[in-house]
């Protein structure tokens, strides 16, 4: 038994010393040959252009004057960056402090205006010669009273006819008469 | 219009008081009928304007004479009645154009027939090309209308300054809110330094006037003089005696004080005109609005005010442009992003450029 197992092994061993022995039986082995060449050329070649474009694009870092000039354009480019950004973000925090409750816009002629024709009118018989007029601040204030207790009844009227319907509609339907006989625009 | 109206009634009424009545009734009559008027511009990037005109008026009455700001027939103009914050019945006229540039709005400030047609006015656009950013630049001018004037800002403090050119509805808030007091006794201080700055500009007027119409006429030189160096004396005078200012010019007694007796009998006809021409420069035919500009980008500048939404607003008062140019500036950014990317890829290959000589260096080292 032992000696057949011995056996087979030997002609195992001998089998594949055979086969590692012997050469592939190849057909037309140069031309092989020639197409793995010619693959391992065009890998080179295609590594070379690339680094060919690579080379020729970052050729500049070998000219000193160049590789300074655009070093130097980079950090004023960085530069003119961060000081308009900052002086913008400045300007914007100032704004936002000035940020006021405007309110309604109610336009009326402003204090300042009226005391300016006050100062002119105690001035005006000077400024105007052909008339002997005189006004004392008193008595502007007089017809500045009488002028706001004419706004209070005048209020008032409205206030009478915006209680009676049709009271209202009268007077909306004569003042849209009014309007379109007199608007010029 | 207004003044025109008052000289006409100086001319034409003898009784003194039934003149001041009409004449005040006259400007009350036409305050009724000014309509509350907001311009507001916004400001596209190519320079053009959306130029909107809303004017609220308690009747349907917008005559042209009484308009604040011109526009005409080519404008989109609607017409409302609506209710106010009050309750009360308005009209609103409301008129809006898409103008071409500034040109335009000028052409349409220089042939105003309007209420304001007597003052100066002008709007500026500016572009500017930064790069990283472009800047726009928007202004609303009105030029100052009298010549020899002195700025406000010689009478008033930073504080009133600003008091001074606040919209009314701020500093009335502040006068009827907590600390009325306080605000009132403030408001009381800067009408007084007003006072002095109206009669100040007056005199100053009326010397640069008086200097212009003597002209190169002999001996007058000295007079001119001693009229600027006593220009503070005439103010303290005439702050003095305003009640009784009338009958110190018409007796010559203020004119023979400072040109001297033989001056003041020879220039009189002089000396009233430019009195005249300087009453003529400070009373200013106007009537009051307010400007609102909406720019584009990023708002980074202005001397309007702002509010939460980012609108600015300029009220348009007489008295700030009596002796100074009024300009109601905003300026604002927009990033240009493609001038971002061609940075970030120019640093990109400078930076990699660098660091492959490094390596190289060092490979070879």
């Amino acid at each position: 038994m032992k000696m057949t197992e011995g056996n087979d092994r030997y002609k195992y061993n001998k089998m594949m010393e055979i086969l590692r022995n012997s050469k592939p039986d190849l057909i037309q082995p140069e031309e092989i040959e020639n197409e793995v060449i010619r693959k391992i050329r065009n890998e080179d070649q295609k590594t070379g252009m690339v680094s060919d474009f690579i080379e020729s694009l970052f050729s500049w870092v070998y000219v000193g004057w160049v590789r300074r000039s655009l070093v130097g354009a980079a950090v004023v480019l960085v530069a003119v960056f961060i000081y308009q950004q900052g002086y913008i973000l400045k300007q914007v925090r100032n704004i936002n402090e000035r940020v006021v409750n405007i309110g309604n816009e109610q336009v009326s002629v402003p204090p300042s205006d009226f005391a300016r024709r006050l100062t002119l009118y105690k001035m005006s018989t000077k400024l105007a010669p052909a008339g002997e007029i005189r006004v004392s601040e008193k008595q502007l204030e007089e017809l500045l009273n009488s002028y706001d207790e004419l706004l209070v009844k005048y209020k008032d009227l409205i206030r009478i006819i915006e209680e009676d319907p049709a009271l209202k509609q009268y007077i909306e339907n004569k003042l849209n008469e009014e309007g379109n006989k007199k608007s010029d625009i | 219009m207004r003044k025109g109206i008052k000289n006409l009634i100086f001319k034409k009424m003898k009784n003194r008081k039934l003149r001041l009545i009409i004449s005040v009734a006259l400007v009350m009559a036409a305050s009724c009928n000014d309509p509350e008027t907001v311009v507001t511009n916004i400001v596209h990037r190519d320079g053009s304007v959306t130029r909107r005109v809303e004017m609220k008026n308690a009747e349907n009455k917008f005559e042209v004479s009484n308009l604040q700001v011109p526009f005409d027939s080519t404008w989109i103009v609607k017409d409302s009645l609506e209710i106010n914050e009050n309750g009360d019945t308005i009209w609103v006229k409301r008129a809006e154009k898409l103008i071409a540039d500034v040109d335009e709005i000028n052409s349409y400030y220089t042939t105003d027939s309007g209420a304001n047609k007597g003052i100066s006015r002008r709007a500026e656009f500016r572009k500017k090309f930064k790069w990283f950013n472009t800047e726009y630049n928007f202004s609303e001018i009105i030029e100052k209308k009298m010549l020899y004037g002195y700025p406000v800002s010689d009478f008033l403090n930073k504080e009133e300054l600003q008091w001074f050119y606040s919209p009314d509805n701020l500093n009335e808030e502040k006068i009827n809110g907590a600390d009325s007091l306080k605000f009132r006794a403030f408001n009381d201080t800067v009408d007084k330094k007003l006072e002095k700055w109206y009669i100040k500009n007056i005199v100053s007027e009326w010397i640069g006037e008086f200097t212009a119409l003597t002209g190169e006429k002999a001996n007058m030189d000295m007079v001119r003089e001693t009229l600027k160096q006593r220009e503070n004396e005439f103010v303290a005078i005439v702050v003095k005696n305003i009640e009784h200012f009338d009958s110190l010019w018409s007796n010559g007694a203020m004119l023979r004080e400072f040109i001297g007796e033989a001056n003041a009998l020879k220039y009189k006809t002089e000396a009233d005109s430019a009195a005249n021409v300087a009453a003529d420069r400070f009373w200013i035919s106007y009537k009051p609005y307010k400007v609102r500009t909406v720019m584009p980008g990023k708002l980074t500048g202005t001397n309007g005010f702002i509010d939460s939404a980012g609108s600015l607003l300029w009220p348009v008062d007489s008295d700030f442009f009596l002796t100074e140019q009024y300009k109601m500036q905003a300026e604002s950014k927009i990033p240009n992003i493609w001038a971002w990317i061609v940075s970030g890829l120019f640093l990109l290959f400078v930076v990699t450029g660098v660091i492959l000589k490094k390596r190289k260096g060092c490979l070879e080292s």
